[in-house]
């Protein structure tokens, strides 16, 4: 590891500006992540969490600055058909979980890999099942998605990501529309996945885990980032009065 | 006032009403199968905003969504015997005409039932959440192959209900096949009216057979529908 440690991180966005039409939603932001490392994005809704994470994995195009990705350059790409290898390393899970309801949860798994990168079915197969033991939803692969509780959803959503095999996986508030108490099943098995070393970007309102699974924060305001830096800083010692606001109202 | 049934017994009115039966019921399938086509084709060149080819789908669907069928059949039967395309008949080697009166009627079907399908499933597609579709995108496909593996199987289902109205008005609507001599049901019910005068007890039959026809289509789509439901998922 050490080796490697001035090598360019896995992720990095360099002044990334974004309108929707007259509106800016995000002006200048930069961030980077290490492989391996787990990063939290918090702030108040609509100041561009979920767009700095849509822009990462090029659901949303950008209007000026830089994403690197591993070796992609994300803004330069274009078509469809180059934005695969990059959605094959970078995976995401939404808040709403997204499956495809008329498919069963193997299938939800399976489908990807096969019709877009074009493995073999059976070997997809054996390594879906393996994962849906990783979430803990083993004897549910027949079940629909529908039939399913949201914390289980959400479970099958996460190995459907891991089904690509992905570098990274973006999580956008992927426990916000989840009961309370299957919110833990799910923090459970992210925290799992961010021990065994898989760079996972958070957006949570979930301060208590941010505080303790990030090796670093950013707290954004109005689609900038206001202030960085681990998790021990930024929730015992924030400096920006922005920050300082609004951890008094959601911890 | 009485009705009077018995010329039902006769063989020759049997055969007539039976192969009349046959003739609408073949016309509907063709005219369903040629509605889907022209419904799913549409329905995806605009949903899928295809350059050059949106103002035509939206022209052709305007202008044989509402306009009497009727009157496109015939304007199709005119204008194709007026171009008059014909085949050459592998045994005889004789010229036969390639747009028959029955190829008419399936195409006019196609056309008017279609141009009103390519809506409904266009309203199908766009019910599909976009979250779903973000789903698929996220994971590498693309707009073609969303469209192809989570919007259409999504979509068509939901589009099942009103559907199932477009094939009972193609059905209801293959009764004009008679007016191009094609000798549907309707056709039949006419040549024994002529012979037997008992045109009350004939419309009286004629209506009980499109009842029975319509409903075995109804019954036949809710078979589809429940094979095809997604368990747990809208009602
Ligand atoms: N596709 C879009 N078109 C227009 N405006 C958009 C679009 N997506 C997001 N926005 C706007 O951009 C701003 C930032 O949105 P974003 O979803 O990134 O915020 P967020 O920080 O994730 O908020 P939340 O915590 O509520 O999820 C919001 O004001 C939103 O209304
Ligand atoms: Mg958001």
């Amino acid at each position: 590891m050490t080796d490697h440690q001035q090598s360019a991180p896995l992720i990095e966005m360099r002044d990334v500006h974004k309108s929707f039409g007259s509106t800016a939603v995000l002006k200048g932001v930069s961030l980077s992540v290490r492989d391996g490392g787990v990063v939290c994005i918090i702030g108040p809704s609509g100041s561009g969490k979920s767009t700095i994470l849509r822009c990462i994995n090029g659901l949303m195009t950008i209007d000026k600055g830089t994403i690197r990705v591993g070796s992609f350059a994300v803004e330069t790409l274009k078509s469809d058909k180059q934005l695969v290898p990059l959605r094959h390393q970078v995976a995401m899970v939404f808040q709403q979980y997204n499956l495809f309801p008329h498919r069963t949860v193997l299938q939800n798994l399976t489908m990807a890999p096969v019709q877009v990168l074009g493995e073999n079915p059976a070997a997809v197969r054996e390594r879906a099942l393996a994962l849906l033991a990783k979430v803990r939803l083993t004897g549910k692969q027949h079940a629909y998605p529908g039939e399913l509780s949201g914390g289980q959803q959400q479970r099958v959503a996460i190995a459907r990501a891991l089904a690509m095999q992905p570098k990274v996986i973006l999580f956008d508030e992927v426990t916000a529309a989840l009961d309370p108490e299957m919110v833990s099943e799910v923090l459970n098995v992210i925290r799992d996945l961010a021990r065994e070393g898989m760079t996972c970007v958070l957006v949570t309102h979930e301060m208590r885990f941010a505080q303790e699974v990030a090796d670093e924060v950013f707290f954004t305001d109005r689609g900038v980032i206001v202030e960085h830096g681990p998790p021990a800083t930024i929730f015992q010692n924030p400096t920006d009065p922005r920050l300082k606001a609004f951890l008094d109202k959601v911890l | 006032m009485t009705l009077d049934f018995s010329w039902l017994l006769d063989p020759l009115y049997q055969k007539w009403l039976l192969r009349g039966i046959g003739t609408t019921m073949l016309l509907s399938l063709l005219g369903m199968v040629l509605m889907f086509v022209i419904g799913i084709a549409g329905a995806a060149l605009l949903h899928l905003k295809v350059r050059f080819l949106q103002s035509p789908v939206t022209i052709f669907v305007e202008l044989f969504r509402n306009t009497p069928p009727l009157v496109q059949l015939f304007f199709l039967y005119f204008m194709l015997s007026e171009i008059g395309l014909t085949l050459t008949d592998p045994v005889t080697g004789g010229r036969i005409p390639l747009f028959t009166g029955f190829t008419c009627v399936v195409l006019s079907l196609g056309l008017y039932n279609g141009a009103i399908a390519v809506e409904i499933i266009r309203s199908g597609l766009l019910a599909v959440p976009a979250q779903t579709v973000e789903g698929a995108r996220s994971l590498g496909y693309s707009r073609l192959q969303t469209f192809r593996y989570v919007e259409l199987p999504i979509g068509l289902r939901m589009s099942i209900p009103p559907m199932t109205s477009n094939i009972v008005s193609l059905i209801k609507t293959s009764s004009q096949a008679v007016l191009v001599a094609v000798a549907d049901i309707m056709y039949g019910a006419t040549q024994i009216m002529l012979e037997t005068f008992r045109n009350l007890e004939v419309m009286l039959l004629i209506w009980v057979i499109y009842l029975a026809i319509a409903s075995l289509a109804v019954l036949v789509v809710r078979r589809i529908a429940a094979a095809f439901r997604i368990p747990g998922y809208g009602s």
